[in-house]
């Protein structure tokens, strides 16, 4: 895996990256768990909770920027373990996009311009479980760093895709039905279209771990 | 990867590997294809490493190796290496400590002959020629194959004769302006002459170590090698007169093929364009720099490359 250098501090700050990673993923989803029931039952407080602990998530990034870093200028890291910095950090940057994602939707519970209807909700309740679901298994992948449970969520991201395509024909639907309520259907679809990149991100994740993983798999 | 034009066959990889349980068990695993990427395949440490992975030869080398072994006595040193050094190219060969990548570099100039008990076998080819064949000058031999050693060691001469020593043996220069142009050319190829030029006539012992070491490369290549052979040429050397040789040996591999064995993985990154891995006397793998260190196929050269076993 990540370790079996001589050098076991090497071994131990490889070890450190990982976990700061895996941190910043329980971190990210908490963030997209908040503003999936942000949205769902239209509660500020809630709202307030994701755009306050942003900072949290971004100051997890930089910490694991840091480390790639430091970790390529002293250790002159190669092959595996140079990839597997590489993809770290990369993972890294999605859970960082998953977090700002979550925040747009946490944005537009706070402007309060609009609550959604029961159909919209539904299908954003739908799309945030698909996607919360799809970051929860990456991060599992990220844990065991398990190729296998990382294609299933890249697999799985298909189905978070469509059902989006779906969600968004409907809601435009609805729209031509009552024009009115223009401004409640685009923030709707911004929402939506969010929770849809969630998904994205948890899968451009899994395809850095399938990565790793390869790796892993042929020192095992 | 490029085949020679040699009847000799480039290694094709193996179908399937045995590789070594900790229990003594083999365990026959399918081989990697080349290309694919994070398949490794390997045997255990210490068990027959098989096939070496990756192209040994190249279009047109100036080195051609087959099939070489050499014993010290009873100790089998170098294990049936078959390995081209290219034109225009830096081979760097590297592994660890007691590998055999110093023993083979001493092959291609015939020093091994100078160690009692040393037995080489196996054909190694000089621009077509077999460099055994007792026909031929080892002397001249080792003017066509020059060596730079670890430790710098200049003649307790004069820097003009360091520089013009090998041509006067060889008759290389008709006159004494030819000497001279000889030498400054030489000593300006290695990086030294404007440093130099107005003390030639000081000893070459008084200069500091990494000019002492470009003294030496100005020495071999005044002599108009076809190959410099380099045995760690850098590790008694400071970061700052490394960076300028490393500089240097990049220039020189425009005129001269170029072998340098060398601990610093970093240094055989930097300065080489394929790079060969030994392993207890074995080839294991060779191929381009890039690649054996972004990509290595075989887990050995994963290991060693990344500091899990030396």
């Amino acid at each position: 895996m990540l370790e079996g250098h001589i050098s076991k501090s090497f071994d131990g700050e490889l070890a450190g990256m990982h976990i700061r990673v895996l941190e910043m993923g329980g971190l990210a989803l908490d963030q997209v768990r908040a503003a999936a029931r942000a949205y769902a039952e239209w509660d500020v407080r809630n709202a307030q909770l994701v755009i306050d602990r942003e900072g949290a998530l971004i100051a997890c990034g930089t910490r694991i920027y840091d480390d790639q870093l430091t970790l390529i200028a002293r250790r002159n890291p190669v092959a595996s373990d140079l990839r597997a910095i590489l993809a770290l950090a990369k993972v890294a940057a999605e859970l960082d996009r998953a977090g700002a994602e979550s925040c747009k939707i946490a944005r537009t519970v706070l402007h309060q311009s609009g609550r959604p209807g029961r159909g919209t909700s539904t299908d954003a309740r739908h799309l945030a479980n698909l996607a919360t679901s799809l970051l929860r298994l990456s991060l599992e992948a990220l844990d065991n760093l398990d190729g296998e449970l990382a294609e299933q969520v890249i697999d799985r991201d298909q189905d978070l895709d469509e059902e989006y395509a779906a969600g968004l024909r409907r809601l435009m639907t609805r729209a031509l039905e009552d024009p009115a309520k223009l401004e409640v259907t685009v923030e709707a679809a911004f929402a939506l279209k969010a929770l849809e990149r969630i998904g994205d991100h948890a899968r451009n994740a899994a395809q850095q771990i399938v990565g790793i993983a390869d790796q892993a798999i042929i020192r095992r | 990867m490029n085949e020679s034009s040699q009847s000799f066959a480039s290694s094709p990889a193996p179908a399937v590997v045995a590789a070594a349980q900790s229990d003594g068990r083999l365990n026959l695993r399918p081989a990697g294809r080349p290309g694919t990427a994070g398949r490794l395949d390997g045997a255990g440490i210490g068990q027959s490493i098989g096939q070496t992975i990756g192209t040994v030869t190249v279009v047109d080398p100036v080195f051609s190796c087959r099939n070489v072994d050499v014993h010290y006595g009873s100790k089998h040193a170098i294990k049936g290496v078959s390995l081209d050094v290219g034109k225009k190219e830096v081979l760097a060969m590297i592994g660890p400590s007691g590998c055999g990548k110093s023993t083979f570099l001493r092959c291609l100039n015939r020093m091994n002959d100078t160690i009692p008990g040393a037995r080489v076998t196996g054909q190694i080819l000089l621009d077509g020629e077999d460099i055994h064949d007792p026909a031929r000058d080892v002397v001249q031999l080792r003017a066509r194959v020059g060596m730079v050693f670890q430790k710098p060691n200049p003649f307790p001469k004069s820097i003009y004769d360091n520089v013009a020593f090998g041509p006067r043996l060889h008759g290389l220069a008709r006159s004494r302006a030819d000497l001279d142009e000889l030498v400054c050319t030489s000593l300006q190829r290695a990086g030294l002459w404007d440093e130099v030029k107005d003390r030639l006539t000081q000893s070459g012992t008084g200069l500091s170590g990494g000019q002492q070491q470009r003294l030496c490369i100005a020495r071999t290549i005044a002599v108009k090698p076809h190959v410099i052979l380099m045995d760690e040429p850098c590790s008694a050397l400071d970061p700052i007169a490394t960076a300028r040789i490393e500089d240097l040996i990049d220039e020189l591999k425009e005129s001269f093929a170029i072998a340098i064995v060398t601990h610093s993985m970093q240094q055989a990154a930097r300065v080489s364009q394929r790079t060969a891995y030994f392993h207890l006397g074995s080839l294991v793998e060779v191929g381009e720099t890039d690649r054996i260190f972004t990509n290595p196929r075989h887990r050995l050269t994963e290991d060693y490359i990344t500091g899990r076993f030396g």
